[in-house]
């Protein structure tokens, strides 16, 4: 623009016929600039004195003047898009260096990986995982404790009987026509369920070892 | 429409679960023999990379030695080197003569991975006891140690019983037996999962000292020992015991007691640990182990007791019933399984039943 904007765009500005966005651009810098309003008010008066000229020459067919007029403008608008240079859309990679666009490259296919594994995960992932994590970002909301739940094997002893956990997976030991007494854990990686048969009294104990 | 997409799943569902292959290995020279089993209700389910493996059996075992047997474990696996895939099955408390058969339930869930020869349980002898506590078997599992230290848990609790029956009457020994019954149901008990290595809790960590309950007896004296706590999270317990007995202690077994910020205790774990202590000297038991309450629980203090040690010479101690009855202990400590069964029986019997049975040994 070299500080002013051009000719052709005050003209058309001048006229009501460039975009709300140009106009908007225009219509600032006009206030600011004396000498662009001064074009401005040139192409205003001129359009107006065309506007109070009275009537056509005589003999004109304004009809086939019109047409040839189109025709021409037609005609113009295609040879200068035949001569003008080949106008390139801008990609978003045209605004990276070129030392760079490597890294450009490495990093959009690592997103893409990224996504397609995350997707993979989320497809697949074994429900208790997923509410783990929901336990983890729960206790984080909370700010208490994020206690991230261990890769290996897990033993746990309850009321209910004892549990097997390990990577989501859980196997847990019941017993349903005997009565569940007690339950231990051993510090070496092994929990029992002790069992009584209710008819009986004879005791069964049932093991169930990490490794 | 409805009903033929229904049956189509269950079809599909019916041909995902199989039976899975099954094998009972005995040694040739096993003082129990198989007699009959029953897996109609195994199954096997692909999950994942594995199958699992349920585990519902009734084996019918046959004592074909010349002893009595007091005790069995049968270790039940499918795959041994994978997490879960590997069990036990312990019967203790038996008192079966040469020649009979005795039933061993099975209900295990195994894991097993996805293999070409397809999912398959093998139940195998771990070890036998018998009534003069002389063992056989393989002991992978420590089923000499386990099985022996019930069978003297059993004849200590009989003979208590019986003392009491003999010296106070049936109605001492019914009040005693009420009383257990009572102690059962009003023991606390808290969820407590076992993690091995470190576990990761955000919480600030903070050193507790164990208190020691001392068992006037026991040939071992824990004398100090903490761990490191962590919101519901105790982790790494490292305790300093000495041998205070004339004999060499190559094992023991110390009960962890947790109080909670209520005041409650409950016994959280066992601490089993191989020691090899000569008479008179010290060493120190760690456990790179943590323990994880529920998230309600706030570990307050700790307690550590020794519940049983085995001797160099492979002879044993157990606390007696006099130091179980310690206030402490007498809330938190399971009966032993004898005395399980025994109040089973009085509860299915009452108690003249349970007069009778105690008059078999």
């Amino acid at each position: 623009m070299n500080g002013h904007v051009r000719e052709t765009d005050l003209a058309l500005y001048a006229s009501g016929d460039v975009s709300l966005w140009q106009r908007g651009a225009i219509h600032l810098h006009v206030r600011q600039c004396e000498r662009c309003r001064e074009v401005v008010s040139e192409f205003r008066a001129d359009a107006r004195a065309l506007r109070d000229a009275s009537g056509l020459p005589e003999g004109v067919d304004w009809v086939s003047l019109s047409a040839e007029m189109t025709a021409n403008i037609r005609v113009g608008l295609e040879a200068g898009e035949c001569v003008a240079p080949r106008k390139l859309r801008k990609a978003i990679s045209a605004s990276i260096p070129d030392r760079w666009r490597p890294v450009a490259l490495a990093s959009a296919v690592a997103a893409m990986l990224t996504m397609m594994l995350a997707g993979a995960w989320w497809l697949n992932v074994p429900a208790q995982d997923t509410q783990a994590l929901n336990r983890a970002m729960h206790s984080i909301w909370q700010g208490r404790s994020a206690m991230s739940d261990e890769r290996g094997a897990v033993i746990e002893a309850s009321s209910e009987g004892i549990e097997l956990r390990k990577n989501g997976g859980s196997l847990g030991v019941s017993q349903d026509a005997a009565r569940l007494m007690t339950v231990s854990v051993s510090t070496q990686g092994s929990a029992s369920a002790h069992y009584v048969d209710q008819d009986t009294g004879q005791v069964t104990i049932t093991s169930v070892y990490a490794q | 429409m409805r009903n033929n997409f229904v049956i189509f799943v269950l079809a599909a569902a019916a041909a995902m679960a199989q039976t899975p292959g099954r094998k009972i290995d005995f040694p040739v020279d096993s003082p129990v023999t198989a007699v009959s089993s029953d897996w109609s209700e195994t199954k096997a389910t692909p999950r994942g990379g594995a199958y699992v493996l349920d585990v519902h059996a009734v084996l019918s075992l046959r004592n074909s030695s010349q002893k009595r047997i007091r005790g069995v474990m049968l270790a039940v696996q499918a795959q041994e080197v994978t997490p879960g895939g590997k069990g036990s099955v312990s019967v203790p408390s038996l008192d079966v003569p040469p020649g009979e058969a005795f039933p061993l339930r099975i209900d295990l869930p195994l894991l097993c991975p996805l293999g070409a020869g397809g999912p398959m349980v093998e139940v195998k002898l771990d070890g036998v006891l018998f009534d003069d506590l002389t063992f056989y078997g393989s002991d992978r599992l420590n089923s000499r140690r386990r099985m022996t230290v019930w069978e003297l848990e059993a004849r200590r609790d009989r003979k208590y019983f019986k003392t009491l029956l003999e010296t106070a009457g049936g109605e001492a020994l019914q009040k005693e037996v009420l009383s257990s019954i009572a102690r059962q149901a009003d023991r606390p008990s808290t969820g407590v999962q076992m993690v091995q290595g470190r576990s990761t809790n955000a919480d600030a960590e903070r050193e507790v000292q164990f208190a020691f309950l001392h068992m006037p007896d026991s040939p071992v004296d824990p004398t100090s020992g903490s761990a490191r706590i962590a919101g519901n999270e105790a982790r790494s317990p490292h305790i300093n015991i000495q041998n205070r007995s004339e004999r060499g202690v190559k094992h023991l077994e110390m009960g962890w007691i947790v109080k909670d910020q209520q005041g409650r205790e409950f016994l959280a774990a066992s601490i089993p640990s191989d020691v090899n202590l000569a008479p008179g000297k010290s060493s120190l038991v760690t456990q790179d182990t943590a323990l994880r309450f529920s998230d309600r629980t706030q570990v307050e203090g700790m307690t550590g007791f020794v519940s049983s040690a085995e001797y160099s010479d492979g002879s044993y101690w157990i606390p007696t019933r006099g130091e179980l009855n310690d206030p402490k202990l007498r809330g938190v400590v399971a009966p032993s399984p004898e005395e399980q069964r025994l109040l089973q029986i009085y509860r299915k019997k009452g108690l003249g039943g349970l007069i009778e049975e105690l008059k078999k040994f």
